[in-house]
This record gives C-alpha cells, sequence and structure tokens, in this order.
C-alpha cells in the first residue's frame, strides 16, 4: 500500500473534508475495521494519521466525494431515473401482516417484517440494524427474527450502525443486511465496491426515509426533561414523546437546533440507492411508506406478501405530489447550500431543481 | 554485594557498596533507629537496605510524601533517638516548610537529611542544586566524592547534629549514589538509647529563633574548619589550585594525570561546603594565581570562595568556573553533569596547553551519530500505561474538544513523549496535574472552550493529589483526573504505597483505597480495566462530558511486578501471519509502528507482524486491539 504526505492520505481527507467541517453523518461505516477510526457516543473520530493513500476510510465515506451516476448505475443498471423520488418500480402503503409487529414498529412494522422474513427466507444470513431507547442507541448485529424485534422502532440519532460489520465479516456472514438511513445506505453500495472489507458480502440494503438525524445532545435534553424512561418518540410535526399514552410535546423549532450538520447538507431524504425504501406515510400511522426499487427489492416484497409477513395497498394517488414536493424542496435546498460538494450530480439533473420553482 | 553486606557484613569487612548502601550502612554504625523516605531515583537504596536491618534495631518507613517523612523522622530525633531522612531533590522542597521551621528550634538526637541531586536530570525532570534550599534553610551540608566517604560522612553527619543541636543535609548525587566502591565496614554502635520526650522539652518555632540557627552555622563553620573531610592533594604551592567537592574530585584527579600536571597543580577538596571553611580556603588562596571550580549542577563553592575572596586582600587570582563560562559541558554552563573533560579544557585554558581529546573528532561523531536509528523512551513490554495512554488518545479524539491533559510526575510522564503518543500539554512536579487542569476549568468565561483532563499515578495520589481534588470540588472546578493504579510505586523500584497495603518490611498492613478516598470528598469516582482498552476509552470519553470534578482510576498491576508474581507468563500470544494485514489498509503496522509494545516486532522477509515471545509479557492487549484479529492470545499452563 502506498504511504502519502499527510495531506494526501485517505486519513487526512477525511478529516479534513468530513469530520472538521462537520460533515459526518456518523455512519459508522470507517469504523470497525480501520486500528485508527473510533466512534463512542455517535461522535466519530481518526485517533491517528496512517498516511495511506487511497484507503478505504475516504471511499467508503457517503460524505466523501462520490460519483453519484455510476454509483446509481452499479446498483440499478440502465434505467428510468426520477430526479425528486430516485428510481423506482413501484411504490406502496404497506404494514406488517402481524398485530403483534405492528404494534411494535414505529409506523407499521415494515422495516422489522421485511428483516425477519429476509432472515427467515435466507435472503440474507444476518443484518445489521439499531437498537437501543431514550438512553442512547447502540448498533446489533443481529441472526435471529427474535433479535430484529428487539430493534423495532425509530431512533432519532446517528446509530453509527455500519461499525459492526467487520464483527460481521469475522463471523463469517456470507449474505449480510443492512437497515440505514439514507447516508448508510450510499455507504454500504460504496462498500459493495471495497473487496479488501468485503463489502461484497453486503446482500440487501432497506434504506430509510430520513428528513435528518439529531446529535447525541438529544439525550442529554431528553434526560433533563425526564423523558427518558419514554417507549416512543415520534415527530409527526412536533416532537412527540410517549410514555403508556402520556404524551409530551416539544416543538420542533426548540429541537432544530440539535439536527446534526451533516444532515443539512443532504440530498437524499429517500434512500435513493436502497433495495427498497421505507418512512412514514404522513397520513395513516398504521401504515409505512414502501419504495420497490431493485429487482431484489421488488422480489423480496413480493415473497414477504406471499408469506404474509407483509400487506400492500396502493400508495394514493392524492398523496403523492405531497411527498414529491417534500422532498423537491429538500433537495433543491440542498443544493444551495456551499458545503455540499460531496456528490458529483448530472449538470441535467442539477439544472432540473435549480429551473423548476418549488410549484411546479 | 549489595544490601547484604551493607547490613549483615562484619566490621573489617572490604566490601563493595554502592553510595547508598554506603550511607545506609553508615547510618546503620551511626545507631540510626528512625529512617523515613519517600522513594526518589537516585536515593531510593538508602532505605531500601535500612528497611532490611532487624524491626528490633530500626523502625523503617515509606512515607506519602518527603514532608510528612521528614516530620516523622525529626519526631525521632526530639525523642533522643538518631533519625535519618531520605529523598531526591525534588522532595527537599516538599519538605522544605517543616524544614525552615523546625531548623530555628533545633533538634535533639541526630538527625540527617540524605538528598540526592540528580545532574542531567538521569531520571528526574529537573536537575537542580539542593545545596542553595539548605543555605537557604540555614542547615550546615556535607557532600562526600566516593562511596567509602559517603559511608564516612553519613556517620559524622550524625555526631555534628548532635553536637549543633539541628539537622545535617547529606548532598549525594547520581555518581556517588549509583556507583560501586570498596568500603570496609565499621562497627555498629553499642549504645541502645531509650526514646524519652521529657515533660517540660519543647520544640517550637519562634521568629526569634532565628538567632538559634545563625549561631549553629557559626558552631558549625568552626567544626569544619578542622574537619578531615576537607584537604589537599598535590604539591604545597602551585600558581594554579582546583576547588573540588563531590565527584569533581575524581574528575580533577583524573584531569591532572592525562595531562601530566602531577605537581604543578594542588586539588582543594571540599567536603563541607556550608557553611564554608573560611581558614581552610584562605590558607589555599595565598600566592596562587589561577583558581578553578569543579562542582556539580550550579556555582556554589565558587560564589563562596570569590566572597572570601573579596574580603581579604590577597593579591591578582583568576577565577575559571561556570560564573566566568570556563566550565562548561555540551549544554553550557550549569546545565548537565560535570565530566574530566569539562575540566581538562579548562585546565589547558588556563595553562595555555594544547590539547586534543583521543577518540572521533566532533564532527565524526556527528556523521555517526546520525547513521543511528532514533531511539524513544520505552515502556516496558505489558506495562498497562501503554493501553491507558491509548485509551486516553481515542477518547480525547473523539470528544473532539481538543481536550487539554496536564501530567503529572511518575513512570507516566513517558505521556509527555513518542511512547506515551505525545499526550501530555503539561508536566511539573507531582500533584501539579489536578492544580493546572482545576485553574484551566476556571477560564472558560474568559475564552478558554477546551476540556481539560489530568493524568496522576496512584503513588502520586496519596503524594500530592489530594489536595488538588479537594481544592477542584470546592471551586467548583470542571476537570477529570485519570489515576493510573499500577498497585506500586513503580519508577522508583516497586516501593508499597497506602493503597498498597503492605508496609517497608513486606509485611500487611491497613490499605486506603483511593476510590474510598475520592468518594468521601463527594467525587464521582469510576474504576475500569485498561487492558479493557474499548471500553476504557468508552468510559473516558462520556466522563469527559460530565460536569464537575470526576475522578477515574484506570487500575492495571505493573507489569514488572505481575510478572515476578506469577513467575510465568499467563497467556501465550502469536501472530497468524496468514490474517496480518501488514502495511495495507485497515492496519498500516498498528502494532509496530503506532501501539509500540517492545513484544510486537516486524518480520521483514514476510512483511507482516510477528510477537518477540522472548520479551512479550503476554498481557494480550494487542491481541484485543489488532483490527484483522490477527494476534493471538492463547491461555498456557503454569
Amino acid at each position: 500500500m502506498e504511504n502519502c504526505e499527510l495531506e494526501y492520505g485517505a486519513a487526512a481527507r477525511l478529516k479534513e473534508g468530513v469530520l472538521d467541517p462537520d460533515l459526518c453523518s456518523g455512519c459508522g461505516a470507517c469504523v470497525g475495521f480501520c486500528p485508527y477510526i473510533k466512534s463512542y457516543n455517535e461522535r466519530v473520530a481518526i485517533i491517528h494519521n496512517c498516511q495511506i493513500c487511497d484507503g478505504v476510510c475516504y471511499r467508503i465515506c457517503p460524505r466523501g466525494f462520490t460519483q453519484y451516476t455510476s454509483l446509481r448505475r452499479e446498483v440499478f443498471g440502465a434505467v428510468d431515473f426520477d430526479p425528486v423520488l430516485g428510481v423506482n418500480k413501484e411504490i406502496y402503503f404497506a404494514r406488517a401482516g402481524e398485530e403483534e409487529m405492528r404494534s411494535c414498529g414505529q409506523y407499521g412494522g415494515v422495516v422489522t417484517a421485511l428483516s425477519a422474513f429476509a432472515l427467515k427466507d435466507g435472503f440474507i444470513d444476518s443484518i445489521l440494524m439499531t437498537g437501543g431507547n431514550l438512553k442512547g442507541t447502540k448498533p446489533v448485529l443481529v441472526s435471529s427474527t427474535s433479535g430484529v424485534a428487539k430493534c423495532a422502532g425509530s431512533k432519532y440519532t446517528a446509530a453509527p450502525t455500519l461499525s459492526l460489520f467487520q464483527e460481521a465479516i469475522k463471523n463469517g456472514y456470507q449474505k449480510i443486511g443492512v437497515v440505514g438511513r439514507p447516508c448508510q445506505v450510499t455507504a454500504s453500495r460504496k462498500m459493495q465496491q471495497a473487496p479488501e472489507i468485503n463489502g461484497q458480502r453486503i446482500s440487501l440494503v432497506i434504506g430509510l426515509f430520513c428528513m435528518g438525524a439529531f446529535s447525541p445532545e438529544l439525550y442529554t435534553l431528553v434526560k433533563e426533561k425526564g423523558l427518558e424512561n419514554c417507549d416512543r418518540m415520534d415527530i409527526p410535526k412536533d416532537v412527540l414523546f410517549s410514555s403508556s399514552g402520556e404524551d409530551t410535546i416539544i416543538p420542533y423549532d426548540e429541537m432544530r437546533q440539535f439536527i446534526r450538520n451533516a444532515c443539512l447538507s443532504c440530498y437524499d431524504p429517500l434512500s435513493e440507492l436502497a433495495d427498497v425504501s421505507v418512512g412514514s406515510t404522513e397520513y395513516d400511522p398504521g401504515w409505512n411508506a414502501l419504495i420497490i426499487r431493485t429487482t431484489k427489492g421488488a422480489a423480496l416484497v413480493e415473497q414477504a406478501c406471499a408469506n404474509g409477513y407483509i400487506e400492500i395497498n396502493p400508495y394514493p394517488s392524492e398523496l403523492l405530489p405531497l411527498l414529491k414536493r417534500a422532498v423537491f424542496r429538500k433537495k433543491k435546498r440542498v443544493l444551495g447550500r456551499v458545503d455540499f460538494t460531496y456528490l458529483n450530480l448530472p449538470a441535467p439533473e442539477r439544472e432540473y431543481f435549480l429551473s423548476t420553482g418549488d410549484d411546479d | 554485594m549489595g544490601w547484604k553486606d551493607a547490613i549483615e557484613g562484619k566490621p573489617g569487612d572490604l566490601v563493595l557498596l554502592n553510595g547508598n548502601e554506603a550511607i545506609a550502612r553508615g547510618a546503620y554504625e551511626a545507631g540510626v533507629r528512625y529512617a523515613s523516605s519517600y522513594p526518589g531515583s537516585p536515593s531510593s537504596e538508602i532505605t531500601e537496605t535500612l528497611s532490611r536491618v532487624p524491626a528490633s534495631d530500626l523502625y523503617a518507613e515509606w512515607s506519602v510524601n518527603e514532608i510528612v517523612s521528614l516530620e516523622g523522622a525529626t519526631a525521632a530525633s526530639f525523642a533522643g533517638l538518631r533519625a535519618m531522612c531520605t529523598m531526591k531533590a525534588d522532595g527537599l522542597n516538599v519538605a522544605f516548610d517543616f524544614l525552615t521551621s523546625m531548623n530555628l528550634g533545633g533538634c535533639k538526637g541526630g538527625l540527617v537529611l540524605t538528598v540526592a541531586d540528580d545532574p542531567q536530570g538521569h531520571s528526574s525532570v529537573k536537575e537542580y542544586d539542593s545545596r542553595y534550599l539548605a543555605k537557604s534553610a540555614m542547615v550546615p551540608v556535607l557532600e562526600p566524592s566516593t562511596v567509602k566517604e559517603a559511608r564516612e560522612m553519613a556517620i559524622k553527619a550524625f555526631d555534628i547534629s548532635e553536637q549543633i543541636k539541628g539537622p545535617v543535609l547529606l548532598r549525594s548525587v547520581t555518581r556517588v549514589s549509583h556507583s560501586r566502591g570498596l568500603v570496609r565496614l565499621g562497627a555498629l554502635a553499642q549504645e541502645r538509647k531509650k526514646a524519652e520526650f521529657p515533660v517540660g522539652q519543647r520544640f517550637l518555632t519562634k521568629t526569634l529563633f532565628h538567632m538559634k540557627a545563625r549561631d549553629r552555622l557559626i558552631q558549625a563553620a568552626i567544626i569544619f574548619e578542622e574537619c578531615k573531610f576537607n584537604y589537599t592533594e598535590g604539591p604545597d604551592r602551585a600558581d594554579t589550585v582546583i576547588f573540588c567537592c563531590g565527584t569533581s574530585l575524581l574528575y580533577a584527579r583524573e584531569a591532572i594525570n592525562i595531562l601530566g600536571l602531577q605537581g604543578k597543580i594542588k586539588l582543594v577538596k571540599i567536603g563541607t561546603t556550608f557553611p564554608l571553611p573560611e581558614r581552610f580556603i584562605l590558607s589555599n588562596l595565598q600566592g596562587v594565581k589561577n583558581v578553578i571550580f569543579a562542582e556539580e549542577i550550579r556555582s556554589f563553592i565558587e560564589e563562596g570562595v570569590m566572597l572570601i575572596y573579596a574580603r581579604h586582600n590577597i593579591g591578582n587570582i583568576r577565577f575559571y568556573g561556570k560564573i566566568s563560562g570556563d566550565i562548561s559541558g555540551v549544554r553550557g554552563p550549569f546545565c548537565g553533569e560535570m565530566n574530566p573533560d569539562i575540566i581538562i579544557k579548562a585546565i589547558a585554558r588556563v595553562k595555555r596547553i594544547q590539547y586534543e581529546a583521543p577518540g572521533y573528532s566532533p564532527e565524526t561523531i556527528v556523521e555517526f551519530s546520525t547513521m543511528l536509528p532514533p531511539r524513544e523512551y520505552a515502556m516496558c513490554p505489558g506495562c498497562p500505561h501503554r493501553a491507558s495512554f491509548w485509551a486516553v488518545k481515542t477518547a480525547i479524539a473523539v470528544d473532539s474538544r481538543d481536550c487539554i491533559v496536564a501530567g503529572d510526575i511518575g513512570c507516566y510522564c513517558l505521556g509527555a513523549w513518542d511512547t506515551g503518543y505525545n499526550l501530555f500539554d503539561s508536566l511539573h512536579c507531582m500533584g501539579a496535574g489536578p492544580g493546572i487542569a482545576s485553574g484551566l476549568s476556571k477560564l472558560e468565561k474568559f475564552g478558554l472552550k477546551r476540556p481539560t483532563l489530568t493524568i496522576v499515578g496512584d503513588s502520586t495520589f496519596y503524594h500530592a493529589v489530594i489536595p488538588g481534588l479537594i481544592n477542584g470540588r470546592y471551586s467548583g472546578s470542571d476537570f477529570l483526573c485519570i489515576v493510573l493504579d499500577n498497585s506500586v510505586t513503580a519508577m522508583t523500584g516497586h516501593q508499597p504505597h497506602p493503597g498498597s497495603g503492605i508496609s517497608n518490611h513486606g509485611r500487611s498492613t491497613t490499605a486506603i483505597p483511593i476510590e474510598e478516598i475520592v468518594r468521601g470528598l463527594g467525587i464521582p469516582c469510576a474504576i475500569t480495566d485498561p487492558f479493557e482498552n474499548d471500553k476504557t476509552a468508552e468510559t473516558i470519553s462520556s466522563t469527559l462530558r460530565e460536569p464537575g470534578v470526576k475522578v477515574l482510576i484506570l487500575r492495571r498491576e505493573c507489569a514488572l511486578v505481575a510478572a515476578r508474581k506469577h513467575q510465568h507468563k499467563k497467556q501465550r500470544v502469536y501472530v497468524d501471519q496468514s490474517l496480518c494485514r501488514g502495511e495495507s489498509c485497515g492496519c498500516g503496522r498498528f502494532c509496530t509502528s503506532v501501539w509500540g509494545c517492545p513484544g510486537n516486532i516486524w518480520d521483514p522477509v514476510a512483511g507482516k507482524a510477528v510477537i518477540d515471545e522472548a520479551v512479550c509479557a503476554g498481557c494480550g492487549v494487542c491481541a484485543t486491539l489488532c483490527p484483522a484479529g490477527a494476534i493471538i492470545a492463547e491461555e498456557v499452563d503454569k
């Protein structure tokens, strides 16, 4: 491996280009493989500059320089592309088949159901998920359906879930699934291109809708307000904490300051590179929105339906423009930011957002 | 050889001792009954040796610090017994408040304060001259030149102390304390004094007693005029004289011999360096043209002799010393250790001799030195400090607020340099870390945004850290104090401390755990094992974010103590080279180029890591840190 002067090394680029300007999304991809990168309390740091030139750490970082077009081609081949929603085959309302799974999930329990089915049916032999509660999150390597259920429910901070990927490799897993935020989905796709870390063993990527993650200061606030034992947090509009039926509401404006800086320049609220993307419907809390993006994603959903793990309904046509508008606005906003330099977008795509008004 | 001869040797035996053992033997022969010390190189072997004296003859103690040590020894003197208190130069500062107080009132039984200076700082962070402190405290000073004289002076020091009813300071230096020489043993004192503290006997400090201290010095000066430790060598009359003391006597002799100037230069050896024997000195200044001074560290006798010269009409003399710049080593005058070459250069200048030092030219030496691989200080294989430092480095990096690290004094000083990953931002004296951390934490309102952490040792904790913690909590400071607890005073030779629950004599005694003290102060205290490195780093990382003063004890026995106790490796550690990533991404030689344990070495043929099993202590920490899982630690049978 070629060694470089400090300023050209991968670690230095990661530090100067991502960590120092506070653009790290905390995905955890760079953690776990390398002895010099660690993460505690959802903060990632480089402990020592190894001076290795083309290091994996920078290459797989979703906030490192990313050739978006070629990455899309790797995932989808040449297909029609929707600049707002990303490549998609179908969009549904979906929910878990069993009431039990629905009740432990955030909305319809689709992520839990799909993960459990993928494990059971052999799509994957293990899956990286996020466990924890309002005291803190923790990445979990899951290889059983009971383990999947323990990770049900949304977490609103940036757990470095991908940091456990090497743990999965060391345990000999061959077909590893990932449930992740959009940044983690991008990282997973970049990891698949890195044979030195056995990235090709990532076999299924379930992406989440994400409008931004909170920094770990959220837990300090939650503790200060005595909410750390609440069993559910949600952001329908304002921030809602529920504890056995009792709700506490904190205005979103009060919480805005805790959004990670990295999330403000995120171009991808819907996990565009995932096999399937799952999120809130913003309409019916008993259901999820489900976007099928790849052939593999389509096969998973089809078989999960056939086996009763999930049930699907058409996405209501009157709601689709609302989703599109929200995503459009987010992308357009991000394109105007000076720190949005990590994605190499095709010029027509950039032009599309810049030349189109909000209400078109 | 060693402590056995010093303690069990018979009168008349000729034995090989080091300077510290000789001082201990002298004290033993003089009938010392109380010996106390805080360990510090190069003085530690004195109390080590005296600890071997049967407990019926002597009370020996490793005290928590130098001031309580001197207080205890002085108490024995108050009760009429002979007592010796030993410390390194830095320790004299700690004891100084008491020394300057007790010396006014004086004492009774012979009280000898042995202070070992460390010119060049071989095992210290500073080199300084304790004679100036003795002068300031008005305590007479004896300074031995050889191991043999160290024993003689130790005995004489007790006599002088009892004559003047005040303490006497015996100043050793590293090259006396740690060199070996033949010593003819004398008989042990037969008299067995009883400890008595008669009703009505009082030892008080009063400003008026300043006069008592002054008069004691006058009395000492009279005794010193007739003292056999001051003598001359060479011709009776010579135009050039070298005034020397301590080991510089030997260097001066050697210099004269090398230059073939025997019979041409007179050596004046001063053994009683404070107060100086004025008449003896004057008699050796008469008719002299050139005076050269040879002494360790600063210009103590140089200043004294020049003052005597200035007060008398002796004629023209030129002085060559540190003040004139003529006595100067590679670090320049006043800094670094004396050696024969320094004196040869000065004599050559005075005598206008062309002298070419044998051996390589300075240019060649510089050329050769660039060919040597750079060598850093190294911590031992299996040293828990390395693991602790890696955890601290990791936690600080992840914390990302550029935490300031205030260091402290112990083996873990190495935290200031490469071996300790250059962690320390400050390093001073024992106990300085918490004070500095406390002070820095008050500066937030003036713009300082960096959090603060201090790293102290376990022995240091008892010695000087507790007041800093109390002050920190009392004043509302905000810092994390990490105590590296390896269960002994490791740097000075594994002396026990109050946490170890073992006395000087190796008997078990009440242990006072650090955590009980800390919690007693109302300060939160957690304990982790630095060998569980990831957990430790995570704990440091989260504790750093807590408000107020926090203590985290990183507890793991010193590798040397563990090796001595267990006598075998608990684990066999080896590298599976098929898994080793070597120089590739995801490692880049972590174990051999960053981690820094001498047990991790590089196999240049395979381009992979390997374990030097002869050196490896079997701790297995590198196995937990190897990112590829290529280092394997296996349990082995006894």
